[in-house]
């Protein structure tokens, strides 16, 4: 008899529960509805960005009863929390994703295509390198609201002191015209290149040292296999790395860097960098800030694109709303150009570059011609991940001095094991 | 099940017994047992991180991946090798170190909280800090750590990105970390001594080789298997320094089990292949704890 309270207590509590279920049932179907939306949390500004972004599709579409929350998650915790609610059923209508990581999601079956909700004439508007990244076997599933940009920033006055012609704006240097360049900066006593050896992230070794296999003629992934085994370590990669090898032989990079701006803080004479570093070259160097595209290997130019675009579930089973809020961050005065502002990021639509005079300019110009002539995405596989890992792995090791072929061909071979499993 | 309820009906002391365990219990089970079992059952199918509902049975075959995977093979002996690296050279260091502050003045608990502190650092910050100093020597800059060698005449290493001394090096960095935890266990097994056993040993003639040798050390038998064994376990869930100091490299010569385990799950989504992983690794824990309890029993017979 002494347990009937504890039983009492119970089940109020239980009651309590249902009811409290229950309710915010009633809420989410009442009044409208809502939107959940996840994205990778970036600097403070553009979050603030995204924050209004959001906030301003709410107040256009407070008629239609339609409201958008959304939810950011640090980047390196991002994947890991998509994975977790992918296991639990727990997803949101819309997310933003890396561009190489689309593959995988997409062949998980998470996301829904989005040819349905975007004219011909849309997509037109859009850089050809984000229609490339987001289409996976012809289906488009992903569009970004901004793209990047790698270039060879130099500074004129040290290529000057050192008797070096700067590079043409349309034609990158040779690599061994490079080579000599390094070579004569080295003897006026200055420190020729930086390549950021210190990101501890992989992802930057894949991305900005794609283009030197790229412009060899090489690549890291057949496209229409999706094999690695045999690609990454042919025989052109191999011997473009063995290039890039001797910029740490011969000492003109360094290897293991502390500052992280040797070239802004006036040490380094020319930056391997994204569009990520221009205002704040700019700001550092004023009129003697010059940029060129990459060095090239062989006769194949390539330029390094990719960034964060936006995707629809496949779980959402308010698709119709989804699409809305996707246009609307993807739409050129109501996504695009505040995030931009506040990101300094490369805008994804050709319509957007009117709101930046500064695309008339170096290094902007730049940006936005290499991504409309040369653009190319990383390779579209499911098994990006377990490339780009190795393939950064291998970078770093032949930086260290370690043979080209043989690292190569062990990349190659780890990266097919995984994707044969 | 049936023999528990039967006592709890009978005893009403066990009935409470197993209602302040009640608590502990379910914790225990959702969050250790329940993944556990989990993990077991992914083990033998393919599953898939993203969908890991559609996973297949597929028998044992994650089991022989992994056995003939070389990059598996090689974060096991990378592992391995900073365990045995680290216990024997921490374990002693520590033991060391409590017995040269086990002062009463104050002045030495001052110290003791000096050594302890890298414990309480977070590992990545200390990561940053060491990663400076093993920086190699380039022109006039250089790290700490070889400004102190050349300083002495020898040669500058590149610490992190030989081959043959980032693993080394890394073992290095976790003893200083790391010692001071287990300084701390020692110097509770130390206060425990008998000061009396001591003093007579000392009236004895005994001198303090002596005194170390046939008092201090089989009093602290106790402190040591467990010092032993916890190093052994914590080394063998290395993985933030490699990971954040070296990324595995060079040649993949630190990367650690767990590393593999990381990246098979989360990169890979190969969700079974990396719960066959957590499985073996769990063996090789259990394995050893079970060698070293085995090992201190039949001392003390």
């Amino acid at each position: 008899m002494k347990k009937l309270p504890h039983i009492r207590c119970l089940l109020t509590c239980l009651g309590l529960g249902l009811c409290g279920m229950l309710l915010s049932a009633c809420g989410d179907g009442g009044s409208g509805v809502t939107l959940r939306i996840w994205a990778h949390q970036g600097q403070e500004a553009e979050n603030r960005a995204m924050r209004e972004i959001v906030a301003a599709f709410n107040e256009a579409h407070a008629e239609d009863g339609i409201r958008a929350e959304i939810e950011f998650f640090p980047d390196h915790q991002y994947s890991e929390r998509i994975a977790a609610g992918a296991a639990a059923g727990d997803l949101p209508d819309v997310m933003d994703l890396d561009g190489p990581t689309l593959a995988g999601y997409v062949d998980a079956g998470l996301l829904a295509p989005l040819d349905a909700y975007f004219s011909e004439a849309e997509l037109a508007d859009f850089l050809p390198t984000v229609i490339a990244q987001g289409t996976i076997q012809e289906r488009l599933y992903a569009l970004g609201a901004f793209e990047s940009a790698l270039v060879l920033y130099y500074d004129r006055e040290m290529l000057a002191r050192a008797g070096i012609t700067p590079p043409d704006e349309d034609r990158p240097w040779s690599w061994d015209d490079f080579l000599a360049a390094c070579a004569a900066l080295k003897d006026a006593g200055l420190d020729p290149i930086s390549l950021h050896m210190d990101e501890s992230a992989d992802e930057w070794y894949t991305y900005a040292f794609s283009p030197v296999i790229w412009s060899a003629g090489g690549s890291l992934m057949d496209p229409e296999t999706g094999r690695f085994e045999g690609v990454l370590n042919a025989p052109e990669n191999i011997e473009a790395l063995r290039q890039w090898q001797r910029l740490f032989v011969l000492d003109y990079a360094d290897n293991a860097p502390v500052e992280p701006n040797p070239f802004g803080v006036g040490k380094t004479a020319m930056d391997w960098s994204g569009h990520w570093m221009a205002r704040s070259h700019l700001e550092a160097k004023g009129e003697a800030l010059g940029a060129a595209p990459l060095p090239v290997i062989g006769d194949h130019r390539a330029a390094a694109s990719g960034s964060w675009a936006w995707a629809m579930l496949s779980t959402s089973d308010r698709p119709d709303a989804a699409a809305k809020f996707l246009r609307w961050v993807v739409s050129t005065e109501n996504g695009i150009v505040p995030i931009v502002r506040a990101n300094g990021a490369v805008p994804a639509r050709h319509s957007a570059f009117e709101a930046f005079p500064e695309y008339e300019e170096i290094p902007y110009r730049l940006f936005k011609q290499q991504l409309t002539e040369h653009g190319r995405p990383r390779p579209q596989t499911p098994h990006y991940p377990a490339l780009t890992r190795n393939f950064a792995e291998a970078l770093r090791d032949i930086a260290n001095g370690a043979d080209p072929a043989e690292t190569l061909a062990r990349a190659a071979k780890q990266a097919q094991t995984v994707a044969d499993r | 099940m049936k023999k528990i309820r039967h006592t709890a009906q009978k005893n009403p002391d066990a009935r409470t017994a197993w209602g302040f365990l009640a608590p502990a219990l379910v914790l225990l089970g959702l969050f250790v047992l329940w993944p556990t079992l989990r993990a077991l059952f992914w083990s033998f199918t393919d599953a898939d991180l993203l969908r890991p509902q559609q996973a297949q049975p597929q028998g044992t075959a994650n089991y022989s991946d992994l056995l003939n995977d070389p990059r598996f093979r090689q974060a096991f002996f990378n592992t391995a090798l900073f365990a045995l690296m680290v216990v024997p050279v921490q374990t002693v260091f520590a033991f060391f170190l409590a017995l040269w502050v086990n002062r009463p003045e104050a002045y030495w608990r001052w110290l003791r909280t000096v050594f302890f502190v890298p414990v309480v650092v977070s590992l990545p910050v200390l990561a940053i800090l060491w990663t400076l100093l093993y920086q190699p020597v380039r022109g006039e800059e250089m790290g700490l750590i070889n400004a102190l060698i050349t300083g002495i005449g020898l040669p500058g290493q590149r610490w992190l990105r030989d081959p043959n001394l980032a693993l080394p090096a890394l073992a290095f960095m976790s003893v200083w970390q790391g010692a001071g935890f287990q300084m701390l266990i020692f110097l509770a097994g130390l206060q425990n001594l008998n000061s009396e056993t001591l003093e007579a040993a000392r009236i004895d003639g005994a001198g303090s080789w002596q005194r170390l040798r046939f008092v201090i050390l089989p009093a602290m038998k106790n402190s040591i298997i467990f010092v032993v064994t916890a190093t052994l376990i914590l080394s063998f869930r290395l993985f933030a320094q490699p990971y954040l100091m070296t990324g595995g490299g060079p040649d993949g010569r630190t990367r650690s089990l767990i590393q593999f385990i990381y990246e098979t799950t989360f990169q890979d989504r190969n969700l079974g292949l990396a719960s066959a992983g957590v499985i073996l690794f769990l063996f090789i824990v259990a394995f050893l704890t079970l060698l070293q309890r085995l090992a201190g029993k039949e001392e003390k017979s």
